[in-house]
């Protein structure tokens, strides 16, 4: 797979700011990838996103999207992106339908015209579909303002999507998003990725958002941290435990012992695994157990002791 | 999910897609002015107070032994005055647009920043076409009326002021970062356009400083031209017109659109240059 977004050495120094916020940071993106940017508050993730999609200007450093390169082909670059900001920027007078006709035509999908109905009919069967699959049909045509955080926040989706970017930057997506919004929003990001293979280049504060993701990438305080997928991030961070207890504890403990495995003893036995498998160990052992749990961290918990382990958030 | 939900289908020519966009914009802003209850008072009351207090006060107590007819002189002056401010106002919401982050939707589509800016000013122009409107109805109330054929001409050139105006306010809004400030700018604009340009008050005899405010001012020019088109073969053309058509349509059209390139700078670079 070719890489879709290449950034080499970027530097983003802010007017009056004492020291840089992105400080030389390089990182590629492979087309169709699932690409997580995490970072405590302040790292430097809008920053860089805000560069990536040309909104603001880089201090020094080369950068492609889909081959183009930002200081030259800007607009090509804006043609193959499409972004939903962290803070949202809807207009609040407009209805959701006119904001989405507004960016459909902003982005040459479709000549302007001054009402829905006398928009080309690929257009309107556009917009009721996928108001339809997020679930905003009924709020189309009614004002932002009376729209909830969760269904603003959709809309942003439909209106990111409908000129079909190669690569979708979601900058916190689900802010302030219930349980049931973020995973319906997620369940439509898949179905999307899955038809067209966008690239989707995402920043969030909740970790398990990250979970299936195809690479992370953290930074702090301006730096790469630590590129790798989810797994390499979990298995060279956390350890996998096996926790196991039985009502003969004395006996079990022997039997550990005998074995050779290793072991901690707290409220229960915490046995940590790394070739062997949780199958083999409990097939060895023999006496009746009354807890049996394998703990296989998150990635929350691999990114968490990531952070601490680093001299936590220094940004 | 069907095939149309992703179908693209973009408008090819490139020149048409700024025009789309431009429109786009334009359109945006006039469905905002009719969606605003304040857009829509400010429209009716602006030519209230600007031609029938400040232009009937002046009328009344300055009008004999100038030599002209002043109530139509101040008539155009009022009309001219209100398209600059009415568009100055207009263009401002690009800081409001700025402080609700819309702006970002704006930057990061595939269009020109010429097209946002000129559309945005596009937009701004409707609200000062209907104060416009609104002028020549109190100046008709007030007994000053222009004949139909010079009300047409001033209809053409309108859209060419209104450029004139917002690519003049682009250069000071594309600075300004709040509300508060793009409200002081707008006076700051239009204030010292009112007074110098001659819409109130003739500056034929204008010297020193103002003499040269007054000519770096593109109200000036605008005000002349139509000044030019609406008393051609009336008397006192000469006394009220300052330069030949021609010069003032060069120096509108020079001073726009290097009063646009500069102002689209500043605002593009207040926008990435953080």
């Amino acid at each position: 797979m070719s890489s879709i977004i290449k950034v080499n050495n970027l530097v983003k120094q802010y007017e009056h700011a004492k020291e840089p916020s992105v400080k030389g940071i390089s990182f590629d993106v492979k087309e169709g990838e699932f690409f997580a940017f995490l970072g405590p508050n302040g790292a430097g993730k809008t920053t860089t996103i805000s560069i990536l999609t040309t909104t603001l200007a880089k201090t020094s450093g080369e950068l492609q999207i889909a081959g183009f390169d930002i200081d030259k082909q800007a607009k090509e670059i804006r043609e193959q992106v499409g972004i939903i900001f962290q803070k949202p920027s809807l207009d609040q007078s407009l209805s959701a339908e006119e904001n989405i006709r507004f960016h459909a035509c902003l982005y040459g999908m479709y000549p302007y015209r001054p009402s829905f109905k006398m928009m080309p009919k690929a257009y309107q069967k556009s917009v009721l579909e996928l108001a339809e699959i997020l679930g905003i049909k009924d709020s189309l045509f009614k004002p932002i303002k009376k729209m909830s955080g969760g269904m603003q926040r959709k809309l942003e989706i439909i209106r990111s999507l409908i000129h079909t970017p190669k690569v979708l930057f979601l900058d916190e997506p689900t802010q302030g998003l219930d349980a049931v919004s973020r995973r319906s929003l997620w369940q439509y990001l898949e179905q999307v990725r899955a038809k067209y293979g966008t690239t989707i280049f995402l920043t969030t504060h909740y970790i398990d958002e990250a979970e299936k993701v195809d690479k992370v990438c953290i930074i702090n305080n301006g730096s790469i941290a630590y590129t790798g997928t989810p797994d390499e991030m979990k298995r060279n961070l956390l350890r996998q435990e096996l926790i196991i207890d039985a009502v003969d504890r004395d006996s079990l403990l022997a039997e550990v012992k005998d074995l050779g495995l290793p072991y901690q003893l707290d409220q229960q036995l915490v046995i940590p695994f790394y070739q062997k498998s949780p199958q083999e160990i409990i097939q060895k052992i023999k006496t009746e157990l009354s807890v049996l749990k394998v703990v296989e961290p998150t990635l929350e918990d691999a990114y968490v002791a990531y952070i601490h382990k680093n001299g936590g958030i220094t940004a | 999910m069907s095939e149309a939900v992703l179908y693209r289908k973009r408008i090819k020519s490139g020149l048409l897609r700024e025009l789309n966009a431009m429109v786009t914009i334009a359109a945006r802003d006039i469905i905002l002015y009719f969606k605003s209850p304040g857009n829509i008072a400010m429209g009716l009351f602006m030519p209230i107070i600007m031609m029938g207090m400040l232009g009937g006060s002046l009328s009344q107590n300055m009008a004999s032994g100038l030599g002209f007819n002043y109530d139509q002189f101040m008539l155009i002056g009022m009309l001219v005055n209100m398209l600059f401010m009415t568009t100055t106002t207009g263009v401002a919401s690009l800081v409001e647009d700025r402080i609700t982050d819309f702006t970002q939707e704006m930057l990061v589509s595939p269009i020109s920043r010429y097209a946002i800016v000129s559309g945005k000013i596009i937009g701004s122009s409707f609200g000062a076409m209907v104060s416009m409107i609104g002028t020549l109805v109190i100046g008709a109330i007030m007994g000053i009326s222009i004949t139909l054929h010079q009300t047409l001409l001033i209809f053409l050139l309108a859209p060419l002021m209104c450029m004139s105006a917002g690519a003049l306010a682009m250069v000071v809004i594309g600075l300004i970062r709040s509300n508060k400030m793009a409200n002081m700018a707008v006076m700051l604009i239009s204030m010292p356009q009112m007074f110098l340009s001659g819409a109130i008050i003739p500056i034929n005899h204008s010297s020193g400083v103002l003499f040269y405010l007054s000519r770096l001012m593109p109200m000036t020019y605008c005000l002349d031209l139509v000044r030019a088109v609406v008393y051609k073969g009336y008397e006192g053309y000469d006394t009220v017109v300052m330069f030949n058509p021609v010069i003032n349509l060069i120096a509108i059209i020079g001073l726009t659109l290097s009063l646009l390139v500069i102002g689209t700078y500043f605002y593009v670079r207040s926008e990435k240059n953080r």
